[in-house]
């Protein structure tokens, strides 16, 4: 039987037999819709906190350095981390250890009002190196980053986040203005790219920049560090950075065992696989979950078809007689089985598109396209209806038309 | 056109105990003949006619079907025979339900090379006045109604041998007759006919009657009254 009069045949019974085709849809339906919605919103959910995380760390080739040992939470600052990381400690790392490239040295405070003419704002007041840009691979959109030359003649120069910008020059270009820091003039010489939200959501564009020697001496009066960002020369080997930096610290800072370190040291692109796999992990779970709710689909769907068997005997027995061979009928009913998981594994698609839809909304979530949940959802409904549909398909050309004919 | 040759057919029944339904049953039909199989119930007709139709094999002895031998032909074969050369016409018409006439005639066209031709169907349905009721349901049309759809079901692959089996049973007279008279005209047309019927009036339409006892042959006449048709040319 060739495969066009195949599927006119099992479009027909499917027509014919309209509420046992749905009912054996049914379960497909459901399958295929939560499977397409969860591991899209897994996927969706991974892509969006790798940007984040991405948004905020900036490049992979990168470890931070932050005192204290264990672990703290939100972003380290001036108030809330011990003095143990120190502005030598920085320069050892990079004059010391082969592995890393660069340095960046990074004093941070909160709660510092920065104003301008009668606006005012509370971002995150950062002292930075001048390579910082390059090492986080930012970007001015507008004017310059401060130089080493300014970094060492203590230049009160700042570089604005965007959100800074809106809130303290938000009809006038802030290049070349002066705005105050606790009350220290500084003049705005450039604009960041904006970055977006961080892994916790939060904006990453609140902020301003200025050198790290001018943090240090004119405006916070500080000797310690609340960061070293260190360059790695190769990236994938990290790790083995990672040690050494730590090795470096502790015989600086003249710890022995059992004593534990007095700093923390964060390698990204670790916390990134880790942050992946996790999200994989999730994925794999829900894909699980999803998978038993096809195969209930499917055994629903052998079930009813075994029904249908019996019910149809004489229709079998007919078209033994009128000229079909076992493998027709087994062709038939297995088509049959597929052709409903196929059009139940469209419906669910559709419906689990509108369902993605709606809860990447709910949560806020990009709107991007992932497509291989749903290839994957239509291939399985064909797997599926194919194996489950072999049993009744069997058991259908096992039907004796002799039999069946008489009564 | 039909050569049996000592065929019979055993049924396996309890505990290693068999049904003998024919016993070494030989005859031959020639092409064109319209043959009457009577017997009581439990005689073998059914038996025979589902051999003969090919829905099933002898336990032993040989089946030849146009000279060929079909007796231990394999389920895709036999198929083939029975899509091809062979029309089925039941006492309970076996339509299918849910289904238009014109889909129920279509059915041997699906498992027979080349496309489903509609149009082949409706003349067929023509041929039994039923082209009006084309798209009716099975369940919408009268027992001699469904019954004549079967026959164009029957007749859509153009087979030289037709296979009825008690096709009036369920019938009433009028009905009953206009099925016989289709009968009729599809043997002067040269087709060999071989119907199962326990009615006299219905035999009294063939030209030769083979009479089953216990699933053997007692009596195969070829009456005064039971000329054969003239394609056959003399008895066999």
């Amino acid at each position: 039987m060739k495969a066009g009069k195949l599927f006119s045949q099992a479009a027909r019974s499917m027509r014919r037999y309209r509420l046992r085709t749905t009912l054996m849809m049914l379960g497909i339906v459901v399958g295929i819709a939560s499977l397409a919605v969860l591991t899209s919103i897994g996927e969706a959910t991974k892509r969006e906190t790798m940007q984040r995380f991405k948004n905020m760390i900036g490049t992979f080739d990168t470890i931070m350095v932050r005192p204290g040992g264990g672990r703290s939470r939100g972003m380290p600052t001036l108030v809330n981390v011990p003095p143990t990381l120190r502005f030598e400690d920085a320069n050892a790392i990079a004059s010391e250890l082969p592995e890393i490239r660069a340095v960046a040295k990074m004093q941070t405070a909160f709660d510092v009002d920065v104003k301008y003419s009668d606006h005012a704002a509370s971002p995150a007041v950062i002292g930075v190196s001048p390579n910082w840009l390059e090492l986080r691979s930012e970007k001015v959109a507008d004017g310059a980053f401060f130089t080493e030359e300014q970094n060492v003649s203590l230049a009160r120069v700042a570089v604005i986040g965007t959100d800074v910008r809106t809130a303290l020059f938000p009809d006038e270009d802030p290049l070349g203005k002066t705005l105050r820091i606790a009350d220290v003039a500084f003049q705005v010489i450039g604009l960041l790219k904006s970055r977006g939200a961080g892994p916790a959501g939060g904006s990453l564009d609140n902020l301003v920049l200025i050198p790290v020697n001018t943090a240090s001496r004119r405006l916070f009066n500080r000797a310690f560090l609340t960061m070293v960002i260190a360059q790695v020369k190769d990236p994938y080997r990290s790790t083995e950075a990672t040690d050494k930096v730590r090795v470096l610290l502790r015989d600086r800072h003249h710890i022995r065992p059992p004593a534990l370190d007095d700093f923390t040291i964060t390698n990204p692109a670790a916390t990134m696989a880790q942050v992946r796999r996790a999200s994989s992990t999730l994925t794999k779970i829900l894909t699980g979950v999803t998978v038993m709710a096809l195969l209930i689909g499917g055994v629903v769907i052998m079930s009813l078809m075994s029904i249908a068997v019996s019910e149809r005997g004489k229709e079998i027995g007919v078209r033994r007689s009128v000229g079909a061979a076992r493998s027709d009928i087994v062709l038939q009913f297995l088509f049959e089985a597929t052709s409903v998981a196929l059009v139940g594994g469209m419906v669910g698609v559709v419906i689990g598109w509108g369902g993605m839809q709606f809860a990447t909304q709910m949560q806020k979530l990009p709107q991007i396209l992932v497509w291989r949940p749903f290839a994957t959802a239509i291939a399985l409904s064909i797997i599926i209806g194919m194996v489950f549909g072999i049993y009744p398909a069997w058991q259908a050309s096992r039907v004796d038309p002799i039999q069946v004919l008489r009564s | 056109m039909i050569d049996a040759e000592n065929i019979s057919k055993t049924y396996p029944r309890g505990e290693g105990g068999a049904v003998e339904a024919l016993k070494k049953v030989s005859f031959q039909i020639a092409p064109g003949e319209f043959v009457v199989v009577r017997g009581a119930s439990g005689s073998g007709k059914s038996t025979l006619l589902n051999l003969l139709g090919c829905l099933d094999r002898p336990s032993s002895g040989r089946y030849r079907l146009d000279g060929e031998d079909v007796s231990r032909y394999s389920d895709k074969q036999l198929s083939r025979i029975r899509n091809a050369r062979i029309g089925f016409v039941f006492q309970s018409f076996n339509l299918l339900p849910r289904t238009t006439a014109l889909e129920n005639v279509e059915i041997p066209m699906v498992y027979h090379d080349g496309r489903v031709d509609r149009r082949r169907a409706i003349s067929a349905l023509e041929r039994v006045g039923l082209a009006a009721r084309a798209n009716h349901f099975a369940t919408e049309l009268s027992g001699g109604e469904q019954q004549r759809v079967s026959i164009a079901r029957a007749l859509i692959n153009t087979p030289a041998l037709i296979l009825a089996d008690e096709p009036t049973g369920n019938l009433d007279l009028d009905a009953g007759r206009d099925v016989m008279r289709l009968l009729e005209d599809l043997h002067d047309e040269g087709r060999t006919i071989l119907l199962v019927s326990h009615d006299d009036a219905i035999a009294a339409y063939a030209s030769r009657e083979i009479l089953l006892r216990d699933g053997a042959i007692v009596s195969d006449r070829s009456g005064p009254n039971k000329p054969l048709h003239p394609a056959v040319g003399g008895a066999v």
